[in-house]
């Protein structure tokens, strides 16, 4: 057991964090995606938008069942946590995209991923990308079928509007780099971003498995943590059931009769977890193919070994700062664009301002 | 360069890495398909405010920290992020309007945004457009792109002008350069020398004489510089018992009837003076007034019934107007502040004299510190009567409060050399041929021996120039207790003061 729990990665001069940068497949295949779509927007104009940041499809809000409940106490469900310090190396991984603005055949956006590693206490980053894609109705089927390694299944694909699009290549990628962690990270816990639901549009359950599987593979356990949940257990938000108690604990509400939709699959067990004295409750996927008592033991891990932010892992915030897009980004992938491509930018033009001049309009100034 | 805003007479032009712009320099905005430019001074240059610069800032690690972390980012987007971020504000002054080859002062024209080209205006272009470094030339120095800049020597001629800077920066070096330009033009100028340091204007830094040697007279007051009474006539007496000595007026009046009658007798001397007022029916309080006033006069040194001794100043005066111009030095710092007053109420009666009844041309007066020796009336003297006489002042100080506002509203040329008190920068804004902002953001940043010139001499471009050195030997250096070690640390870059 303990030979398990011993570290194999490979030696840097002065980390000892897994070499992801030689993971040459993964860039290749996103910089040929993104080429190919920039190449058909060569020299055209395009109108920026303001900096609107698109939320993944798995935070995404589900529509709401209700369900019977079950009887079973709190207390039953609530495991008080008491931290494991192994020096266990945890890995957030987190990807961010932006509409960048609007050609007239489709949408200019940017993706980028961020993984950050914590081995005892020392953080060291990846960014990658950022990468920008020209999305439109002639090439979304094509983007979207190249980066998940196979055509698309659903019939309706036509009909999802270009927005719905960029999330899911967005996911696609997120998906994409959370397999290559998996693979390559041993003994560690990999924290993701939203929830372990799969088979919904974005989130494929056979890339979701896969990329579970390859982490258990390694030894590794895979967390999500969602920031906000629509989870709801007799009408209140699984989140707020903790509130009271005393932290760090995990609260199990697998077994309660939860308003979620039906339609996906959970590929995780279902915690709200407290993992800071004062801090906030989050909804915690733990991989359902642990036993219950190893996913337990990684989350005491977790909070053995990583720094909690309001009982946030830090990796994981560190992860979202990374990728995310400021507005120096923003105009920065602009002037890549009209360097690298010859677009050009136009003015856009206020359709509200246009028809209401001042009134109401005061915000967009 | 990309022009972004104009405000009034600014100007705000976006510049990115590589194109390095400095505080001074000029900038030429031109409008092709109007076929004109602007000319703007570069006074400030500020980080260009892009948005999302601080959350940037705050994520990624320090230039110079090994970074714990890596990118991938095949196609250098990050560059573009981080050009952008490095992007400049350039603040600066629009100064005229290039039309057809000339320069007209008009601003009040927009350039295009998106067809204006921006570069850099050389200073030697500059130069030739407005004009400048021609006639009577005075080698100041070179500019920031090593053109030599040099005045016109005419545009010094019946104008009031200012140096001033924090000490050490260099006003007296200019000061001399200034002064040994005027009389390498045939001019006659006379400095009021406060701390000694223009004695060795004839000397070289070895210590051989140097081609200036012949023009230069040292008057160092009650050594070799004494007069008599004989040679000094009642208004220049009077002027020295009631601004210098602080005479009252009825004693003043006794005093006029006491020289009358010597004057009729041809007995002008101090032993007679000295005799008549004792002898001389009047109140005892005016006696002792009189007497009291006698009394520095002979004290002071200055004056003597020897006439072999005295110095004959109008004829000094004279012959330097005459011989091809000449700089008389009167070193007052041995001199005690009473003495002082006497001594440069007596030069300044004098001249006027002179200047009025046009026995010589005119004088360049170069007073350092005068606050320390002038009454408050010269200043508006200087301004408003002097000129018309033909004394034309050069007033030299470290501190500008101690300078008169009306002088820098009216002063035709400023020399400014370093300062970074709020207060004092202040204070020089207030000069009428100089915007605020430029002064203020300018002149912080001169290191040492660099001047904002601003005025006539410069046709109202300001430029900064780094002043050149001369051949003279060094006497304003401050007097240092731990000279070697100093010269041990510092050598050969010892501050002069």
């Amino acid at each position: 057991m303990l030979v398990n729990e011993q570290l194999q990665y490979a030696t840097t001069p002065r980390y000892n964090f897994p070499q992801i940068t030689q993971d040459t497949e993964l860039h290749r295949k996103l910089l040929e995606a993104s080429q190919r779509t920039m190449n058909d927007v060569k020299e055209k104009a395009f109108q920026p938008f303001s900096t609107e940041l698109i939320e993944t499809v798995a935070q995404k809000p589900h529509a709401d069942i209700s369900s019977d409940i079950e009887g079973k106490t709190a207390s039953t469900l609530l495991t008080p946590l008491t931290p494991i310090q192994d020096g266990t190396p945890v890995v957030g991984i987190d990807v961010s995209s932006i509409k960048i603005g609007e050609t007239e055949t489709g949408v200019l956006c940017a993706v980028r991923g961020a993984v950050v590693w914590n081995q005892n206490r020392r953080y060291r980053r990846l960014r990658i990308g950022p990468f920008p894609f020209h999305v439109t109705e002639e090439n979304k089927r094509e983007l979207l079928s190249n980066l998940n390694g196979g055509l698309p299944s659903e019939t309706s694909f036509l009909h999802i509007p270009l927005p719905e699009t960029i999330s899911r290549l967005c996911a696609a990628i997120e998906r994409w780099i959370q397999a290559s962690i998996s693979h390559s990270t041993n003994d560690g816990i990999i924290l993701w971003d939203g929830s372990l639901t799969a088979g919904f549009p974005g989130s494929k359950l056979n890339d979701v498995s896969l990329a579970l599987k390859a982490a258990r593979n390694q030894r590794n356990s895979v967390l999500a943590f969602s920031k906000v949940t629509s989870i709801r257990f007799l009408g209140w938000r699984i989140t707020d059931l903790v509130a009271k108690r005393e932290g760090p604990c995990l609260f199990e509400v697998e077994d309660l009769p939860l308003s979620m939709t039906q339609s996906s699959n959970r590929l995780g067990r279902i915690y709200v977890a407290k993992l800071a004295v004062n801090g906030s409750a989050f909804r915690l996927d733990v991989d359902r193919a642990l036993a219950r008592e190893d996913g337990v033991k990684a989350v005491r891990r977790l909070l053995g070994n990583e720094l909690m932010y309001q009982g946030y892992p830090e990796c994981l915030r560190l992860a979202h700062i990374y990728s995310t897009f400021t507005a120096n980004d923003v105009i920065g992938v602009q002037s890549f664009l009209t360097h690298n491509y010859g677009l050009r930018i136009m003015p856009r033009c206020s359709m509200r301002k246009a028809l209401f001049g001042p009134y109401g309009t005061g915000f967009e100034d | 360069m990309r022009l972004f805003r104009k405000v009034g007479n600014t100007l705000h032009v976006l510049s990115f890495p590589g194109e390095d712009v400095e505080k001074g320099e000029y900038l030429l905005v031109e409008d092709k398909k109007l076929e004109k430019s602007l000319i703007a001074q570069v006074i400030d240059v500020q980080f260009a405010n892009v948005p999302g610069v601080m959350e940037e800032l705050l994520r990624s690690p320090d230039a110079d920290e090994t970074p714990p972390t890596e990118d991938v980012d095949p196609l250098d987007i990050m560059s573009h992020i981080l050009y952008i971020q490095d992007a400049r504000l350039l603040v600066c002054k629009i100064y005229g309007t290039v039309f057809e080859g000339r320069i007209d002062p008009e601003n009040n024209w927009l350039p295009s945004r998106t067809q204006s080209s921006i570069h850099k205006l050389p200073t030697s272009s500059l130069l030739k457009l407005a004009n400048i470094s021609k006639g009577l030339r005075i080698d100041l120095g070179t500019t920031h792109d090593m053109t030599p800049l040099s005045i016109d020597a005419c545009e010094m001629d019946g104008r009031l002008n200012i140096i001033t800077g924090k000490k050490g920066t260099g006003k007296s070096h200019l000061s001399k350069l200034l002064a040994l330009g005027l009389v390498q033009h045939g001019a006659t100028v006379v400095v009021l020398d406060i701390n000694g340091e223009y004695t060795s204007l004839g000397l070289a830094a070895d210590g051989a004489k140097n081609e200036h040697n012949e023009k230069i007279h040292v008057l160092s007051p009650g050594q070799n510089f004494k007069v008599t009474l004989y040679q000094t006539n009642l208004y220049v007496v009077m002027r020295i018992l009631t601004y210098a000595l602080s005479l009252p007026g009825t004693s003043a009046r006794e005093f006029r009837h006491i020289w009358k009658a010597l004057e009729e007798n041809g007995t002008v001397t101090l032993h007679e003076l000295g005799g008549a007022i004792n002898r001389w029916k009047c109140n005892q309080h005016v006696r002792d007034a009189l007497y009291s006033r006698y009394y520095s006069l002979v004290h002071s040194g200055f004056f003597t019934d020897n006439m072999a001794e005295a110095v004959d100043l109008e004829a000094l005066l004279k012959k330097s107007d005459s011989n091809g111009g000449g700089a008389i030095v009167i070193n007052l710092s041995d001199t005690s502040p009473a003495d002082r007053q006497m001594v440069v109420e007596f030069v300044l009666a004098k001249l006027q004299e002179v200047l009025s009844e046009h026995k010589i041309r005119a004088v360049f007066l170069f007073a350092e510190e005068a606050h320390l020796y002038l009454r408050e009336t010269y200043w508006d003297d200087a301004v408003t009567r002097m000129r018309h006489f033909g004394l034309f002042t050069t007033f030299v100080t470290n501190q500008p409060n101690t300078i008169n506002e009306n002088i820098y509203r009216q002063a035709d040329n400023v020399f400014l050399l370093n300062f970074v008190n709020e207060h004092d920068l202040e204070i020089v804004s207030r000069a009428a041929r100089v915007d605020a902002e430029t002064a203020t953001s300018i002149v912080r940043d001169l290191p040492p021996h660099h001047c904002l010139v601003l005025g006539n001499v410069v046709k109202d471009f300001p430029i900064v120039v780094k002043v050149k050195p001369m051949n003279v030997q060094t006497m304003g250096q401050t007097r240092y207790f731990f000279r070697q070690k100093r010269e041990e640390v510092l050598s050969p870059n010892l501050p002069s003061a």
